[in-house]
């Protein structure tokens, strides 16, 4: 009897072993990213899993925009919030008004051997600006994964009939406003869509590209963290009054939706497309499997005014502020760890044509010879501008809703730009 | 009184507590304490998971005087009423007429116009989405034109409209083809034989009156219904162009979920609650008048 009860005492406690002995730490994520992108996390997400055994990540893929930001405010409230999560840096403002996210300390980010100074400091710095508009000066509330930006895509073949290529392959006498506006011009004349660009249900790109002219022309929407909008009825109203004569002019298409404007340009009917660099798979994958009928290049965002500044985000990593259950110190190493771990394989989310900001990787040898990033990545990396330090900014903020309430319909002739511009004031200035 | 008359007084009533409990919690927690909760909230300048601070009537003034946005949705959604709640009972009552004629594939036809209800608003929005696509839509093929049909201000509400009645007008044919199945056929045949055609006196005389208590109730459920219009304005306009189909909910919404004033879109919340309240009170004493008479 009692041989028998010690021997099944120790078959238990064997048993027992797998789950005290060798537990991973489990650390949660929340995440935003679909698509190629979210194809390349994971494998980013999976490399780190299978990498070491002490932590295990499991992420959670949300809907992108203000469902995510709303998901991870009530999470922070109610004290059940993910371990990390991505996070955008135009959502910082809000994100810091609403309290939802948590320092980094530069111990802890040396911990894991990482410092400000190893990223791209046009980022770094609008991070910085921002917590220093809510007095916590010097304080890094993300860790930046990368830049993304619009760009450019051209069809060589289409741009060739119209005399458009240059000798070196790439776009030529579209600089300036004007220029760039007569060569869409030279695009319609062959019978295609000079430029896919998508504005129905789709504020981000029209955003993306208002604000994009606005830039260029010098302007701003914000100083010291408070809006500043005077321009808006200068720069904003040439901006807005470019688009629509675009449209009336048959240069942009009437409404189209995001992935038309992509069927438009991957079908080889359209000159250009606007659009963000995450799209450079579509044409990669396209071309991989034969199914791009012409040759594509990429290029940064043409200088149509004084500068050549262009809208960009960035993804960063952030810890949320749960101020009920603090992250653990295991946790927290766990998430530092992971940190660490994506920004040295940043090459496999640059295969997504983001711009890594960790600048081992940004200017490291992979990424120099990876197209078509390396078509853009230097001159789009100096256009980079970043939304707005302003909650009203941003993505999941209240600015794309206005942009689809009256700058869209501006574009297309359904109200006066006079209207669009002053009911998109009097709607930021109401929204504070 | 021993406990025993007690019991027989009422029997099993322990029972009837345990049988009656489940519901009563659910209802307590998820309705009615959510409601106070709103009700509290509107009192305050909570964002949308905080508490806030008390900050008295400051909304409801702001609503009430300084917000000409709210206004706006307000007349948006009464427009949107006028142009659903009454189209959409006048239709539901043809069909369930013309079905009620039809001598072959009645079951079939039923179908047919019952389908649209039971798909969800995504599916709906977005089969109108590809239909009245500004380029690509088949209805701008077959006219040749450029409409863009919910970009454009005074097209896009009825566009909605339109949409609204195709969807739902299915479960109002029902409610109709059940009410003149109830009427009886001996009303019919005593009027044929006192002379009556079988035209326009005969419904007017016979069926209208007679299917009036579910041509009220038709009217009352569309009513409270069409006041919380919402899925349809997110997923097809946004609340654009210029405002114009921004309707109460949707504003509520860009109020709680953009710009993350709770406090605020909880007003705009109760604001439409004593709205629907008072609407329904008056219809339901209109409608049983008209009944009478």
């Amino acid at each position: 009897m009692k041989v028998t009860w010690r021997k099944s005492l120790m078959i238990s406690l064997l048993t027992l072993i797998p789950v005290f002995g060798w537990s991973q730490t489990e650390i949660v994520l929340w995440d935003f990213l679909s698509g190629g992108d979210g194809v390349r996390w994971h494998q980013i997400v999976d490399g780190f899993n299978a990498s070491q055994s002490q932590y295990k990540i499991s992420g959670t893929t949300l809907t992108w925009g203000d469902p995510f930001y709303a998901k991870v405010h009530v999470a922070v409230v109610a004290g059940e919030t993910p371990d990390v999560m991505t996070y955008h840096l135009s959502h910082f403002p809000a994100g810091m008004k609403a309290g939802d996210l948590r320092p980094f300390s530069a111990a802890e980010l040396a911990s894991v051997g990482l410092k400000v100074a190893d990223f791209n400091p046009a980022l770094t710095k609008v991070s910085l600006d921002i917590s220093k508009s809510f007095g916590k000066a010097g304080v890094l509330y993300g860790v930046p994964l990368d830049t993304h930006t619009s760009v450019l895509y051209y069809n060589k073949d289409l741009l060739a009939k119209a005399g458009l290529l240059g000798k070196d392959g790439t776009p030529t006498g579209i600089n300036g406003i004007a220029n760039f506006t007569a060569a869409l011009k030279k695009l319609k004349a062959l019978g295609v869509t000079p430029l896919a660009w998508s504005s129905s249900g789709d504020s981000a790109t029209v955003w993306r590209l208002f604000s994009t002219l606005y830039y260029q022309q010098g302007g701003v929407f914000a100083a010291g963290g408070k809006l500043k909008l005077d321009q808006l009825d200068t720069y904003g109203k040439t901006a807005l009054t470019q688009m629509a004569s675009w449209a009336s002019d048959g240069l942009i298409p009437q409404n189209i939706d995001y992935g038309s404007a992509i069927a438009l340009f991957s079908s080889g009917q359209a000159g250009f497309m606007i659009n963000g660099n995450w799209e450079t798979t579509t044409m990669v994958d396209l071309e991989k499997a034969g199914k791009l009928p012409f040759k594509y290049g990429v290029s940064a965002i043409p200088q149509f005014y004084g500068n050549q500044a262009t809208w960009a985000d960035s993804h960063e990593l952030a810890i949320p502020a749960n101020a009920k259950k603090p992250i653990s110190p295991e946790k927290l190493k766990g998430v530092l760890t992971f940190i660490k771990y994506v920004e040295q394989h940043a090459d496999i989310w640059a295969g997504g044509g983001h711009l890594p900001a960790y600048l081992p990787v940004l200017n490291g040898p992979v990424l120099k010879q990876m197209s078509p990033i390396n078509q853009y990545a230097v001159q789009a990396a100096k256009d980079v501008t970043l939304d707005p330090v302003n909650p009203a900014f941003g993505v999941g903020d209240p600015v794309y809703g206005y942009v689809d309430n009256f700058i869209t319909p501006a574009i297309y002739g359904q109200g006066a730009v006079a209207d669009g511009i002053k009911q998109f004031k009097d709607a930021l200035v109401s929204g504070q | 009184m021993s406990p025993g008359k007690k019991r027989k007084r009422y029997p099993g009533w322990k029972m009837a507590l345990v049988f009656l409990a489940p519901f009563t919690v659910v209802y307590l927690l998820f309705l009615i304490y959510p409601t106070i909760q709103v009700l509290y909230l509107s009192f305050t300048n909570a964002d949308i998971a905080g508490i806030g601070e008390f900050t008295g009537v400051q909304n409801y003034v702001k609503l009430l005087f300084k917000d000409p946005v709210f206004w706006r949705a307000l007349g948006n959604t009464v427009y949107f009423i006028l142009l659903t709640v009454v189209p959409n009972t006048l239709v539901g009552l043809l069909l369930a007429f013309l079905l009620e004629k039809m001598r072959w594939f009645k079951g079939l036809a039923q179908v047919f116009f019952f389908l649209p209800y039971i798909l969800p608003v995504s599916v709906v929005t977005q089969i109108w989405l590809w239909v009245l696509n500004t380029n690509y839509g088949v209805y701008n093929f077959f006219l040749g034109n450029k409409i863009n049909w919910f970009q454009t201000p005074n097209v896009g509400m009825p566009a909605v409209a339109f949409i609204t009645i195709w969807w739902t007008v299915g479960f109002n044919v029902l409610l109709f083809i059940a009410g003149l199945k109830s009427i009886p056929r001996e009303y019919y045949e005593a009027a044929a034989i006192d002379g009556a055609d079988r035209g326009f006196t005969v419904f007017w005389r016979i069926t209208w009156p007679l299917l009036w208590p579910v041509t009220s109730l038709v009217l009352l459920l569309q009513l409270i219904a069409q006041w919380q219009i919402f899925n349809q304005i997110y997923l097809l306009t946004s609340g654009g162009p210029f405002n114009s189909t921004t309707v109460v909910l949707h504003y509520m919404y860009v109020e709680a979920f953009q710009k993350n004033h709770g406090g605020y879109a909880s007003t705009i919340s109760i604001a439409l609650f004593v709205i629907i309240l008072i609407t329904s009170l008056i219809q339901l004493r209109l409608l049983r008048l008209r009944g009478n008479t």
